[in-house]
């Protein structure tokens, strides 16, 4: 038997259909659940999905392993997710996850498997010319991930394999189910993967992170009301804010605008288009290019401050450091400290950085 | 595909096969239909049940079929929920069958004591004697360990047990057929027995209790098995049990033989080609064919990973835990580092095994460490 292709299966219906492709194009494939996270809360689910992956991979006849990586998760992972929320920021784990667990534990436990390659169902696509690695958007713009992935190196991308990222979600489906997959028709998992629907998301903070009630303020400084903690909102947050009619002049919604952390101040801001709730520039550091150095040319070039958003154009003012300036060419809503700015030319995912502040 | 885990589960011995295919076909009666075809049925039952109690040196009243190896462990562990005496005696390398019973039976007020074991996986007596309480009401010790094949000193222990008046069982779900077995040589009260460790069908397994020795039945709502364990019997597996259990003991010797011949090979192969291992178990005390050996500086997964790529089946004792392999209770609980427990295969050789296949298992395990 020939070294094999690795896969990553979660128990939805990307992964296997992921397998699935493999196998029909010859690959010898074998899978691997990894377990990041050792909760008994209700929202994980990982035993429901253990099975399901089991399910599938016994209909396909490949091997199915299991992992687990809830140490290295924790550690490299959940640690950094509290500590920024600690700190009035909105991180995104999932992007460290990619980095830290998929393809960097997954990818070496792995390797020490035989494996020549690996492969998840993520869409987005990876080519290679002059063995040098380009990471592209998915080809269902709908769906694409590249957003997750650009903290991969070329070390990773050159032992990772999409096989879905030049499919369309709704043809995966269809693949699935006529392949007799049993999950063809399983909802997409949301939200952060250890805690599960967005409404526990307040009492699993409260966990791990001491609230600490404070005052609510507009932008010109007016007070209106208490909030239950900074950490709780995020920028352009509108629901949940307690905020009634009285307030305000005008029947427009109300938006989280800033944080005041020494204050323990939360301001707000009136109507989606008030210009406290929009910037032209920010500042994002740990910049990270996929082809390990920043590209040639940054002409042309565009960006995603938030996952599923359209590219906005923009230009990277200064680049001489770790730290990077960006200047957009409209103005962006609600651009949130914690979160990814990741750049791309075209359908080429180039690399990213976390941003640190706006103006 | 070359099989060497025949302490998972064993292929079905050819005639096993025969005898559970002609009585499914020609016998469906209920064994408790007072009718011809009942009696036919009924008239199995109770033949298997002598052939079984002739093996083991018991009389057939002492036997209760049931539902796997397990099950029996489970009748007789879950009895002492309605005990006076509600301590049991154990060791910290049984089968989670017994470990896993007695931790879900705290609830009822049932408490247990673990016997350390020594650095072969041996119980000591003098041990079972220290942990010995007033309310001690069952002493529950594996014949044969499942992971290293080390046989307990039986006959001492049940002297323990039975100079105190405590009830003995011993789960022997992996000395039968591997080792002599008899209930006129060990006077414990129970042991549990499964047919799919010695060439029988899955899903099939018998309690030995010895007359006189009291058991609450687990399962109910019927009169089967002298009210012991309800439920219409699985006529066909019994009798595949029965031969199954007959050719076990009335082979023993070339069985034993044949496995260790292979053992033999087996570590022969391994010193020529220069391997770096270690065997993990009693050097006297344990049964032919049953193998713990760790590689110094592999683990386990990736070994058996590699292993069943190119159609080998071995196992280990350590499962997936935090980190990619959780190391194997029992042998921690015999003393052996995390490092060498983690690069630990249990390989089991069985009657189907030829030397041939043997070399075979070895040169892959060699090519996989010396690359």
């Amino acid at each position: 038997m020939a070294d094999p292709i690795i896969v990553g299966i979660s128990g939805g219906v990307d992964s296997s259909v992921t397998a699935l492709r493999l196998q029909q194009e010859g690959y010898d494939v074998e899978c691997v659940f990894m377990k990041n996270w050792d909760g008994e809360d209700d929202s994980c689910t990982a035993e429901e999905d253990y099975k399901d992956a089991l399910a599938v991979c016994d209909h396909l006849g490949l091997p199915l392993r299991s992992v687990n990586f809830a140490q290295n998760y924790w550690d490299n992972v959940f640690q950094y997710f509290i500590d920024e929320y600690a700190t009035g920021r909105t991180p995104n784990p999932d992007v460290l996850c990619n980095r830290e667990v998929k393809f960097k534990a997954f990818l070496d436990y792995a390797m020490e498997l035989g494996a020549v390659k690996i492969a998840t169902g993520h869409y987005a696509q990876i080519h290679e010319t002059d063995g040098s690695f380009q990471l592209l958007k998915g080809l269902d713009p709908n769906k694409d991930q590249s957003y997750f992935l650009y903290l991969l190196g070329q070390d990773a991308l050159s032992k990772s394999m999409f096989p879905i990222g030049e499919m369309e979600k709704t043809d995966v489906r269809k693949l699935a189910e006529s392949s007799g997959l049993i999950n063809h028709a399983k909802k997409d998992s949301t939200g952060v993967c250890f805690i599960g629907e967005q409404k526990f998301f307040k009492d699993f903070l409260k966990k791990y992170i001491p609230a600490q009630p404070g005052h609510i303020q507009t932008v010109d400084g007016a007070p209106c009301g208490e909030h239950d903690g900074l950490m709780y909102y995020t920028m352009g947050q509108r629901k949940g804010l307690g905020i009634g009619g009285g307030h305000g002049d005008k029947e427009a919604p109300w938006f989280v605008a800033d944080k005041d952390l020494d204050n323990n101040i939360l301001f707000v801001a009136q109507g989606h288009d008030h210009p406290a709730l929009h910037h032209k520039y920010l500042v994002a550091n740990q910049v990270h290019w996929i082809g390990g150095s920043p590209p040639a040319s940054l002409d042309g070039i565009a960006a995603k401050i938030r996952y599923r958003q359209a590219d906005q154009p923009c230009t990277i003012t200064d680049l001489s450091s770790d730290q990077i300036h960006v200047k957009f060419e409209h103005k962006q809503f609600a651009v949130t400290p914690g979160q990814s700015i990741v750049f791309y030319a075209g359908d080429q995912c180039l690399g990213g950085a976390i941003i640190e502040n706006r103006n | 595909m070359l099989y060497f885990d025949h302490s998972a589960t064993t292929p079905i011995h050819p005639d096993v096969l025969a005898k559970i295919q002609s009585v499914s076909q020609d016998h469906f009666g209920n064994p408790s239909s007072i009718h011809s075809s009942g009696r036919k049925s009924r008239a199995i039952l109770e033949s298997a049940r002598r052939t079984i109690a002739e093996s083991i040196h018991a009389e057939s009243s002492e036997i209760v079929f049931t539902g796997s190896g397990t099950e029996a462990n489970n009748a007789v562990l879950w009895s002492m929920a309605q005990r006076e005496k509600r301590h049991v005696i154990t060791s910290m390398v049984e089968h989670p069958a017994v470990l896993k019973v007695l931790q879900k039976l705290e609830p009822f007020g049932v408490t247990f004591t673990a016997l350390s074991v020594d650095s072969h996986g041996l119980v000591d007596p003098k041990e079972l004697e220290k942990a010995i309480q007033p309310d001690t009401g069952l002493i529950s010790i594996m014949m044969v360990n499942n992971e290293v094949g080390t046989i307990n000193p039986m006959a001492s222990l049940v002297k323990v047990a039975q100079s105190k008046g405590i009830p003995f069982h011993s789960d022997t779900v992996q000395a039968l057929g591997k080792t002599p077995l008899s209930a006129k040589a060990i006077h414990a009260d129970y042991f549990s027995f499964s047919a799919h460790k010695l060439y029988g069908p899955k899903g099939v397994g018998f309690l030995f209790k010895r007359k006189g020795a009291s058991l609450n039945p687990l399962i109910l709502g019927g009169s089967q098995e002298s009210n012991l364990r309800a439920g219409t019997e699985n006529v066909p597996g019994i009798a595949g049990l029965a031969e199954a259990v007959r050719l076990a003991t009335a082979r023993l010797e070339n069985r034993r033989n044949h496995l260790s011949e292979l053992e033999s090979i087996f570590k022969s192969e391994m010193a020529t080609d220069n391997i770096d291992v270690v065997y993990n178990g009693h050097p006297d005390y344990r049964v032919p064919g049953v193998i713990s050996a760790s590689f110094q500086g592999q683990r386990s997964d990736i070994l058996l990973a590699k292993l069943d790529r190119q159609g080998f089946a071995v196992s280990s004792g350590s499962a997936c835990g935090s980190g990619s392999v959780e190391p194997s209770p029992v042998l921690a609980a015999m003393g052996i580092s995390e490092a060498q427990n983690i690069s630990t295969l249990r390989i089991s050789f069985g009657r189907g095994n030829s030397s041939q296949e043997v070399k075979k298992l070895v040169s892959a395990i060699s090519n996989i460490i010396h690359g």
